[in-house]
């Protein structure tokens, strides 16, 4: 029996061409070599390439709920203020804003050289429209809510039909073309530093008429603000080309910003050590390799605003047991061996970095950073009816298990039996109501501050809150938040929260969630702009403050 | 044959219907808000007005019925999370892109696996079936995702011969180096699999009765090779990879992700998870018809292969 080579031949051929065109791709690097420049002086390219971590789900400011389409936002629109480095507002488009006696009405004065990139000058009515437009009940925005504050807002957006005569109740007014008048439900002394919020960045009515749900896309879209929304292609990349008839262009440094969206970390870490991203956008990196970039020269890392908790279900697990399961958590360990990035134990629930910190700070015996387990085993013996078998419930994210095993051993130590259950994020969030699920002793969840005030992450725990899983009911604490709420005095309204502090966490305090840490922000940004870039505390990002530097790499 | 083809197409008909039934009881057992993406709580009023815009607020049988009229009049009707967006826009945008990976990554199995296969299968126990079939092993083995990573760490973090991730724009453009590692890795599974298939059946065929008359009336062996063993030992091979390109929505995620690559894979896990009901649904009716579809066109190809079939239909 004779057997050809010659099959194998065109086998081994076919091999060879399948390789061949595979691998002789065009050259697509388009990226140009920046000029060379000295060190620390700017390149003569201005031009920076950034990860997204994710698909902006929309840019429209009235729809957008996520920090990604937020950044991307606050670069192409013009906000009525910014926060500065201590999370206080500063003028931007608004020059300035007076707050009546009462506290109740704001009133901004715009700029008179604010204009839209069709030529339109952005006035006070864009604000208007915009802001009524977001509560309409037609729009559906999930994030109407943020601008709950406005009289006759909650109204309008709750109205099912003839809603017109509400839409002219609501309190915001364009007085004249300059001239924005605010009128408030009560007195809200964070509502100006609030207005930096996305949801509160003004729209160009007739773009948005004109092309109805298409309005965000590249070509139909009007903003004004410091960048432009060149191209969009979805879940690949987002080019921004600086707006040089921007009111404040001669302050902008940066021609460019390409955005990649990558949303595997793994991958878009690869993406930057290979030199195809410039600067991340401050998503988390992978957890598995924190240790090694940690020790980079690109590894940058800010304060964040939010608390990463762990709540009871006080009706399940009492006082004493609540406080001995605290007492037996070392928050330190947790955090330097699973979380990694250097965040905050918690001791309360508002977290350093809040305006009034020092005095709000409820320094809670209860929650020491590295626990304190004879007391603990002492208040577990206390306890009137322990309960030693506990659910501990969590969402199957990534890092939540590997914290919810560290806490499951130090438990142990009391005698606690935990049993750790995992649940998709949808139906975990069905599962703890309120009110939660019977089956709940202790679940995880976090808090990310949507403005610099402390109001907004202790307000979660009054009776009613919609974001309160834990069954804790408590009139005094409901009171003071209500007190804080009419309290425009800084000072009055810290020591309130002071006190809200103390009625959850203070020597006898009830303990209805036990804080494990406030979060970070960790990044990798090249050396070329890691001097001017940066994350602030809300997860904000300001391209008009970077500058590129000597030579990207 | 035309009579069978049109049978066929008429069929899709109550499949797509039951399709749509189905995915709609299981999105409504599966629980869970689509309106809540994050741990915020969503206040009543906002949730009345958002079920009142996705006609959530009407009952599950005037949704259904609400929703078969979309897919038969191809209006896949909003997005729920990505709100500037509807599903006809997302199908149009990302289908073709996961299509292109699919079909990239089973021409690495045909060119690849295939000669692979009949190489091993004509010299069997020699040292280069050994190796095959060593290789085709690895290749089930490893998940792709892993030699994914494995791939982007050595050839594009460590070495600078393609970039880590992406994607071209245009559909017809092959002259780009970033489809490369995703198509190969994904090609893996089908190299193996083809490989091996072409192999097992190739030997069995060899032993048919007809290749050892075609062999004793003195056919040259290359003939009977092309014109008896690999024809025959081909219709499993049709049979096993039409419908695995009906994989091509659901099996791409991963390496969707990996490469970061706009398919439509990656919007139908996320979808899943936002319990986003238009995309879930508009992506499974396009799935069910990219089986059928491929199944269909299997059919067809076993007619030209095997004369049996053809003859049965008619």
């Amino acid at each position: 029996m004779r057997r050809n080579p010659w099959l194998l031949l065109v086998a081994a051929l076919l091999a060879v061409l399948a390789l061949g065109v595979a691998g002789c791709g065009g050259d697509d690097d388009g990226d140009a070599e920046p000029a060379q420049t000295g060190e620390g002086e700017p390149a003569a390219e201005q031009v920076i390439t950034i990860g997204w971590g994710a698909e902006p789900p929309s840019l429209d400011p009235g729809l957008a709920t996520d920090t990604t389409s937020a950044n991307v936002i606050a670069n192409i629109m013009d906000p009525l203020v910014v926060l500065d480095e201590n999370l206080e507002p500063q003028p931007h488009l608004a020059e300035s804003w007076e707050v009546s006696e009462d506290g109740a009405t704001v009133t901004y004065t715009l700029r008179q050289d604010g204009q839209w990139t069709n030529g339109d000058p952005v006035t006070a009515a864009d604000f208007e429209y915009a802001w009524k437009r977001t509560l309409s009940p037609e729009l559906a925005a999930d994030y109407a809510y943020q601008l709950y504050g406005i009289k006759g807002a909650q109204e309008y957006n709750a109205c099912e039909n003839n809603c017109d005569r509400l839409a002219d109740q609501v309190g915001v007014t364009a007085v004249d073309d300059y001239t924005l008048e605010v009128q408030l439900t009560s007195s809200q002394p964070w509502f100006v530093g609030q207005s930096a919020h996305h949801s509160f960045i003004a729209v160009h009515q007739g773009t948005v008429e004109e092309f109805g749900e298409q309005w965000t896309e590249p070509g139909n879209i009007v903003t004004n603000g410091p960048f432009q929304l060149e191209a969009w292609e979805h879940e690949a990349s987002i080019d921004l080309v600086k707006w040089d008839e921007w009111r404040n262009a001669d302050e902008v440094d940066l021609t460019r910003v390409n955005g990649r969206i990558i949303v595997d970390g793994t991958t878009r870490v690869q993406a930057f050590e290979a030199g195809e991203l410039d600067v991340l956008d401050g998503g988390s990196l992978p957890p598995a390799e924190m240790p090694r970039l940690k020790e980079l020269e690109e590894y940058e890392q800010y304060e964040y605003l939010g608390t990463y908790y762990y709540g009871f279900n006080v009706e399940n697990v009492d006082l004493e047991q609540r406080r001995a399961m605290s007492l037996a958590v070392d928050r330190q360990t947790i955090i330097d061996n699973i979380a990694q990035a250097d965040q905050l134990p918690g001791a309360g629930m508002t977290p350093p970095g809040i305006p009034g910190y020092d005095v709000i700070n409820p320094e809670s015996p209860w929650t020491p950073a590295t626990g304190d387990i004879e007391q603990a085993q002492a208040l577990m013996d206390q306890a009137a009816s322990p309960k030693t078998d506990i659910n501990l419930f969590h969402n199957n994210a990534p890092g939540h298990r590997e914290i919810a095993v560290a806490v499951q051993d130090m438990w142990s130590e009391l005698g606690i039996n935990t049993t750790i259950r995992a649940q998709e994020w949808a139906q975990y969030l069905e599962f703890l109501g309120p009110p939660p699920s019977d089956q709940v002793d202790v679940y995880r969840l976090g808090w990310i501050y949507d403005y610099a005030d402390a109001i907004n992450g202790l307000e979660l725990w009054t009776c009613d809150s919609g974001n309160n899983n834990t069954n804790f009911c408590n009139e005094e604490f409901d009171g003071l938040v209500e007190e804080a709420r009419q309290t425009p005095d800084e000072d009055a309204r810290f020591e309130l929260y002071a006190q809200a502090e103390q009625v959850m966490f203070g020597e006898d305090g009830e303990l209805p969630i036990m804080p494990i840490y406030h979060y970070t922000l960790t990044n990798l940004e090249d050396l070329c702009i890691k001097d001017t870039f940066n994350i602030g505390a809300l997860n904000s990002m300001d391209l008009t403050a970077v500058t590129v530097e000597g030579e990207c790499s | 044959m035309a009579t069978y083809v049109i049978r066929r197409i008429i069929w899709t008909i109550p499949v797509i219907l039951l399709v749509i039934l189905l995915i709609f009881s299981l999105m409504k057992q599966i629980g869970g808000n689509p309106f809540r993406q994050t741990e915020r709580a969503v206040p009543q009023a906002i949730q009345e007005n958002l079920e009142r815009k996705f006609n959530l607020d009407q009952p599950w049988y005037l949704q259904y019925v609400h929703y078969v009229k979309d897919v038969f009049t191809y209006d896949l009707g909003p997005s729920m999370r990505l709100r500037n967006r509807t599903v006809n826009d997302i199908v149009a945008d990302h289908f073709p892109v996961s299509l292109k990976l699919a079909i990239l990554a089973v021409a690495w199995g045909l060119v690849i696996g295939l000669p692979a296969g009949i190489m091993s299968a004509l010299r069997p126990n020699s040292i280069f079936d050994y190796v095959g079939q060593f290789l085709s092993n690895v290749g089930f083995a490893l998940p792709n995702f892993f030699v994914a990573t494995l791939l982007i760490y050595y050839l594009a973090v460590k070495n600078d011969f393609v970039p880590t991730n992406g994607w071209p724009t245009e559909f017809w453009d092959f002259n780009d180096k970033r489809i490369i590692l995703p198509s190969f890795a994904l090609g893996l599974f089908f190299m193996a699999f083809v490989a091996r298939l072409v192999r097992g059946t190739m030997l069995e065929t060899m032993q048919q009765d007809y290749v050892r008359t075609a062999k004793a009336k003195g056919l040259r062996w290359r003939r009977v090779v092309m014109r008896h063993v690999l024809r025959n030992s081909l219709i499993p091979v049709v049979t096993a990879v039409g419908p695995l390109i009906g994989l091509v929505i659901t099996g791409t995620f991963v390496i969707e992700f990996i490469f970061s690559i706009p398919g439509i894979g990656r919007y139908f896990v996320t979808a899943v998870g936002a319990r986003d009901f238009s995309v879930v649904m508009g992506i499974t009716v396009l799935a069910a018809l990219v089986v059928i579809l491929a199944n269909l066109v299997v059919d067809i190809l076993y007619g030209f292969l095997d004369p049996r079939t053809r003859e049965a239909r008619s």
